[in-house]
């Protein structure tokens, strides 16, 4: 055995420019699964065991009653609704026989405001709470300084303090729902051990400013520890007798609030996965593509060793042993390459001021084991399988020089492949018809479906492209497409993880410009303003309520109006509801109104967002935290107000303000005199700046900044697209020049008779090119079916139609070609290395 | 420029002239050196080589393994960089050419044939024949092709991949490519080595003609007497040094020569 390992050692060092190609494809493999999986990881964050940590010391949670659940969706608030508590709530727990101790816990809006601008941006929300003194029922610990005590001083997380650079003892500001406070930080917190609360970034206030500030006049909900001794089981059955309020067990509300961290994180999940899939099918492919390349050699080695006598056995154990050196060295490599590259990529995309990863680069151990097995299992395997058939020929037909591949590409294989074509589209199509998301499934087995037509799909386009390859090119042409053909089996492969690259891409294309579109139709189609205050962050509403009626004093401001949104339930599913000006709005903003009429909201009616009129005359209950009101549906319009949060109804504003109290506003429409655009436009602007939580934009920049939370969010999907085409363009590059080294016979013969270094690059580039342009054309067909079938079927109200965004489509395309010329680069080089004398002196 | 080496290429041994006039030369070889590696380990290949090769003549050049006639070939060919020394394809000094020179030399002034791996595996037969010509650029001239194809009688075959051919007829290919573009000299490489007997003769008769009827000039490499009986001269290499030379070769005063080199 020792012999052996020593025999493939010394195999390996003796042929080190081959392994050192194949170790680079596995190494390159390996980093990129384990990249892939640690960054999902990170971004999951450890958001699960924080918040577990942080509410270990609650055994039960009185919450208001709820009045409904978060519909989920774009457009649905995330959160539950609930009604308010009795501002009494506290006292009448604390006095239930077997409680210990019980903490009030106050939230709402504030927004960290430091030297006149707001900190942090993305999609964390910003929260205030109060500090709750008692430290077992305290989420939040002290990491430096004091708590607050008097109105006015405030401790916060410590993310939000690295990223405004304040410490204990500066003075800054609070924007809240009562406006802006000033404020004096007195400490920094943590969320258990994190940094932040998963998605949150949290001013602690005393208590008695929560109340003030927040403009809350009871509690959000009551933390209980139950004393020691007494029956949990009971103490719960006595707090639920508790009248207009509900009671959940410690760990049951620590589940909600897990998979409420985590819910918006779904999304990407399912991404993430496909990545991974993706990670793990380029890498095995290009693996196997490498070992592939070197079986003709192997062949010849095996048989050679057959013949002066060695068993089957040794022969085969030798290549595992091999290849199992080769594949843990090279996955080792792959591992730290990984992890140094997700280190590399926080860096240079600033992925943390995004706050998609908020805490640190979590390499789990089943990342690292799924990566190992993956880099050395394919390794291994891809090197068994070629020598199990190559020991099994009698050692002569092996010895003797013989084609790698056969060019015939079987007709059984590319049969099987189109009848899983066949079911894959007509799965899509019976899933568009019927609008089932089941069929889908079957539309997934495209995927095989290309590995088994993928040889007959290569040796067809490189006979179709022959003719205008020859005519472009010449005989360089006829060669290029020609070695392509000559091995539609390798060709196939290495076109394979291009394909799934570019097909991700285009899948996730089509989704982001589908619900760009949907998100941002509305404003393109509706708005009619001249200029648009904005809120700070999507998912609340930050401006000043007064900032309105001071823009409309300034001249040359014919007409502004307000939008607010508050949180309601209709029945049973959270929803926005907007308050605007019935009157004021119509000229900025036109929703459309297909029944009934605007005006009659100041009466106290309500407006429906949908195309149904018959809705009309209907009266429809809405819930809010402290008030419910019954009010008839006096219009119907076709539009909202558009971005993730728009309201699915509309009433006054005074009719939400005194449902809900005083709101800030979410929008501001303003209307610019006729003439003076530029001088009106620098005023409004001036105040805005002086105004925290609200930017300004034109109406050309708001319709194109609509939807532009999904667009931040597709840079960063992006990256991770490129990084994975990235990699399956070396891929291309290995895989050809592999192919070049055992080519070198023919590219010797090349250039004895005539063909220039020139000539010889050129040749390679075109196979390359040539090859990238059929992947990708094929991966963005595949693509664009596969996501506009699923967008269809599962888009639902949200993303009403397909938009396919071909300009993306089509530099996507060049892109992957002009990145498998340069990817040809390498190769290219090698091929002008390659010696005239190879030819002869290989016989020698 | 026109090479002028000092005297009539004469072999030292046997006096016989090779060639009569130095522009007669269809290759030539002047003072050539080739040494592999070096110090202790160095090898001597071809050690001080003068010699001539007459122009639309066929010479075979002969030896034993390891006496350096295949790095003669290809020195004398360009694919190989002498140490020390000049190699001349006609009138053309092959040190003075850098890569790109070299390539259109091979391309447009030399054509070869080698014992095995002759061929492009992905072009038809046609294209393998054309090669040399489509890489500058050029067509095969009006009826060359057509007479070198029906010389070699090919015409059945042209459409067929080298992977659909024997190996008499990808070595029948190589040779149309080696003589389609009407090349200054050919060499061949053991042109016959992975051939059958009935198929080697076949080869070696089709080379003769070449050289009867179109005045190609024709260097080829063997070991075999038999392939070299079909040689105006034979050249014997011997330890890096030109041995011998024989006129109108016949295979039984080849190999008396070939036993008198101790093998």
């Amino acid at each position: 055995m020792s012999q052996m390992v020593r025999s493939a050692a010394r195999s390996v060092f003796a042929s080190r420019g081959r392994f050192l190609l194949t170790g680079t494809a596995i190494t390159l493999s390996v980093a990129f699964l384990v990249a892939t999986l640690v960054l999902a990881d990170s971004m999951r964050g450890r958001a699960a065991s924080d918040i577990a940590e942080a509410f270990a010391g609650t055994d039960a949670v009185v919450q208001g009653v709820s009045l409904g659940e978060p519909g989920g969706g774009p457009g649905d608030p995330a959160r539950s609704v609930r009604q308010s508590l009795d501002p009494d709530i506290t006292e009448r727990v604390v006095a239930v026989d077997g409680v210990d101790r019980a903490a009030s816990q106050w939230s709402g809006f504030a927004k960290l405001v430091v030297d006149g601008s707001t900190v942090g941006t993305g999609t964390a929300s910003d929260v205030g709470r109060n500090w709750v003194a008692d430290p077992a029922l305290n989420p939040f610990r002290l990491a430096s300084g004091r708590p607050p005590t008097e109105v006015g001083e405030i401790v916060i997380d410590r993310s939000l303090a690295d990223d405004a650079g304040v410490a204990p003892g500066d003075v800054v500001q609070v924007l809240t729902a009562t406006g802006m406070h000033d404020a004096t930080i007195t400490g920094i917190a943590t969320f258990a051990s994190a940094d932040a609360a998963p998605l949150q970034r949290t001013v602690l206030l005393p208590d008695g400013a929560a109340s003030a500030w927040l403009d809350m006049a009871a509690p959000t909900e009551v933390l209980v520890d139950v004393a020691e001794g007494a029956d949990r089981t009971e103490v719960l059955g006595r707090l639920s007798a508790l009248s207009d309020a509900e009671v959940v067990d410690g760990p049951d509300y620590i589940r909600t609030m897990q998979d409420a961290a985590t819910s918006p994180l779904q999304f990407l999940n399912v991404f993430l996965l496909a990545f991974a899939v993706v990670a793990i099918l380029i890498g095995v492919t290009i693996i196997f593509n490498t070992f592939a390349l070197t079986v003709a050699r192997r062949r010849r080695e095996s048989g050679l060793l057959r013949a002066v006598g060695a068993e089957r056995r040794q022969v085969l154990g030798g290549v595992v042993i091999e290849a199992a050196f080769v594949g843990t060295i090279a996955t080792l490599a792959g591992l730290v390459c990984g992890v140094a590259g997700v280190g590399a990529l926080r860096w240079v995309v600033g992925l943390t001021g995004v706050s998609l990863i908020t805490g640190p680069t979590i390499v789990s151990p089943i990342s690292i084991a799924i990566a190992a097995t993956v880099g050395i299992g394919a390794t291994i395997l891809s090197a068994w399988i070629p020598a199990r058939r190559a020991a099994a020929t009698p050692p002569i037909e092996a010895l003797r020089e013989s084609a790698a591949e056969p060019r015939v590409v079987s007709r059984a294989r590319t049969a099987s492949g189109l009848v899983l074509a066949a079911a894959a589209i007509a799965g899509g199509a019976v899933a568009v018809v019927d609008s089932n998301p089941v069929w889908l499934m079957l539309a997934a087995a495209i995927v095989p479906a290309l590995v088994l037509c993928g040889p007959a799909i290569v040796t067809a386009s490189a006979r179709w492209s022959s003719p205008a390859a020859r005519r472009a090119a010449g005989v360089s042409g006829s060669i290029a497409t020609g070695n392509l053909a000559a091995s539609p089996r390798r060709s196939a492969s290495t076109a394979l993880a291009l394909m799934l690259g570019t097909a991700m891409v285009t899948v996730f294309s089509i989704f982001a410009s589908s619900l760009t579109s949907a998100v941002g139709t509305d404003v393109r189609e509706g708005l009619r303003a001249d200029l648009v205050v904005t809120s700070a962050t999507p998912d609340f509403s930050t401006i000043d309520p007064t900032l309105a009626g001071r823009i409309a004093e300034l001249p040359d401001v014919d007409s502004v109006t307000a939008l607010s949104i508050a949180e309601g339930v209709v029945a049973g599913k959270a929803q926005a509801i907007g308050g605007i000006d019935p009157t004021a709005l119509p000229t900025m903003y036109d929703l459309d109104p297909i029944a009934g009429d605007l005006a009659d909201l100041s009466s106290g009616g309500v407006a429906v967002v949908g195309d149904d009129p018959a809705r009309l005359g209907g009266t429809l209950e809405v819930e809010f935290e402290r008030s419910t009101i019954e009010a008839p549906i006096v219009a119907v319009v076709e539009r909202s107000t558009g971005g993730f949060e728009a309201p699915a109804y509309f009433v006054d504003r005074a009719t939400l303000d005194g449902s809900v109290g005083r709101l800030l506003d979410a929008q501001v429409f303003v209307d610019l005199a006729d003439g003076a655009v530029a001088d009106a436009e620098e005023d409004v602007s001036a105040l805005v700046r002086d105004t925290p939580g609200a930017f300004l934009a034109t109406q050309e920049e708001h319709v194109a900044s609509s939807g532009s939370e999904i667009a931040a969010f597709g840079n960063f999907i992006d990256g991770m697209l490129i990084l994975a085409s990235f990699i399956a363009l070396l891929g291309v590059a290995n895989t050809t020049a592999l192919a070049i080294n055992e080519r070198s016979g023919e590219i010797g013969l090349l250039r004895a008779v005539g063909a220039s270094r020139r000539e010889l690059r050129r040749i390679v580039r075109l196979e390359a090119a040539l090859l990238s342009f059929v992947a990708a054309s094929i991966g963005i067909a595949v693509g664009a079916g596969f996501g506009g079938a699923m967008i269809d079927v599962a888009g639902g109200a949200e993303i009403p139609s397909v938009v396919v965004p071909w300009l993306r489509l089509a530099v996507t395309l060049i892109v992957a070609v002009a990145a498998g010329v340069v990817a040809a680069a390498w190769p290219a080089f090698r091929v002008s290395r390659v010696p005239v004398l190879e030819l002869v002196s290989r016989d020698r | 420029m026109s090479p002028h080496p000092d005297s009539t290429v004469v072999d030292q041994q046997s006096g016989s002239a090779l060639s009569s006039n130095a522009d007669d030369a269809a290759a030539m070889l002047v003072g050539a050196v080739k040494r592999y590696g070096s110090g202790q380990s160095t090898v001597v290949a071809l050690d001080d080589v003068t010699i001539a090769f007459p122009a639309g003549k066929f010479t075979a050049v002969m030896g034993p393994s390891g006496s350096g006639k295949s790095t003669m070939m290809h020195c004398a060919a360009g694919l190989d960089q002498l140490t020390t020394g000049r190699a001349f394809v006609g009138n053309t000094d092959l040190s003075t050419l850098d890569d790109r020179a070299l390539t259109m030399l091979r391309r447009e002034r030399i054509g070869f044939v080698f014992q095995t791996l002759n061929l492009v595996g992905t072009l038809t037969a046609e294209e393998n024949i054309c090669l040399p010509l489509t890489l500058s650029g050029r067509r095969p001239s009006d009826g060359v092709l057509d007479q070198v194809v029906s010389m070699l009688r090919l015409g059945d075959r042209m459409r067929h991949r080298p992977a659909e051919l024997s190996g008499g007829q990808q070595q029948r290919v190589a040779i149309a490519r080696a003589l389609v573009a009407r090349p200054h000299v050919v060499f061949a490489d053991e042109p016959t080595g992975n051939l059958d007997t009935r198929s080697g003769q076949e080869i070696l008769g089709y080379l003769r003609s070449a050289v009867d009827k179109h005045h190609q000039s024709i260097v080829m490499v063997t070991h075999d007497p038999n392939a070299a009986a079909w040689a105006d001269h034979v050249v014997f290499v011997v330890d890096g040094r030109v041995h011998d030379v024989m006129d109108r070769p016949s295979a039984d005063s080849v190999l008396d020569v070939m036993k008198g080199l101790g093998r």
